[in-house]
């Protein structure tokens, strides 16, 4: 029991830092091939507001790698406080921001310090003052009841431990908040090959 | 994840595919289609 505890640890360390390096290699190198579509196309193929995009830095843009469009379903409201779970590069937190106007507050959460950096810059470039911290999606780093919305676009799937995820996102909406998200589902049990694979379970 | 969102408490979770998703590599699609991979839309609201 304990060797598999423990080499479930292992292999979720590994498959952190793959994720890491997937997705700042996106952003690092967004003319790049990826086995995902990303930046504006895959923006534009989920149908992403047009002004947004024009009106959002470049980089922000050219690093989206997400899988849908929570937006669409949101509804963020002038005041009310955001988390982005897997922030990124920023374009999902900016775009919140639109809609949370000055009163409102948009929270970033990734698992890469310099993704939150990133974000931020790119927030600060259009007037939006972003919060962004370092930490897991399993643990979020924020108290309890403190956000009205949770927006969240293809990452939960990452994670080995995605019920813990669910329950940490119920835990830091307030009463009566929401959630949408956008994620990669699997309707059949994948193959060990792939879960003990980081390269293919970061895919 | 519907399932894990009602077990957790929320309430009025909705689902629904996102269209026009698909992955970029014709071999990642086929693997993808094979493990009936999809993108979907998830909604879900914390009781007041």
């Amino acid at each position: 029991m304990t060797d598999s505890v423990e080499a479930q640890a292992e292999l979720e360390g590994v498959l952190k830092d793959e994720i890491i390096r997937m997705y700042q290699d996106v952003a690092d190198n967004p003319d790049g091939e990826f086995h995902f579509f990303h930046g504006r196309q895959a923006a534009e193929m989920f149908a992403y507001d047009a002004r947004a995009l024009d009106e959002a830095p470049e980089g922000a843009v050219a690093s989206f790698a997400g899988v849908g469009n929570p937006h669409v379903r949101s509804n963020v409201q002038p005041g009310e406080t955001v988390l982005d779970l897997g922030s990124g590069a920023g374009l999902d937190a900016i775009i919140a921001a639109r809609s949370a106007g000055p009163t409102g507050k948009v929270i970033g959460v990734d698992l890469n310090p310099s993704m939150c950096l990133k974000a931020q810059a790119h927030a600060a470039a259009t007037g939006s003052d972003m919060e962004c911290h370092e930490g897991r999606m399993e643990n979020v780093p924020l108290t309890d009841e403190s956000v009205d919305v949770i927006l969240s676009n293809g990452v939960i799937n990452l994670s080995f431990q995605k019920r813990k995820v669910v329950e940490e996102m119920f835990r830091v909406l307030r009463p009566g908040g929401r959630i949408s998200i956008t994620d990669i589902v699997s309707a059949k049990q994948l193959s060990q090959s792939i879960v003990n694979d980081p390269k293919l379970w970061a895919a | 994840m519907f399932r894990l969102l009602e077990e957790s408490g929320f309430q009025r979770v909705r689902s629904a595919v996102v269209p026009g998703f698909q992955f970029r590599q014709t071999s990642t699609q086929n693997s993808a289609e094979a493990y009936g991979v999809k993108a979907v839309m998830m909604t879900a609201e914390k009781p007041g």
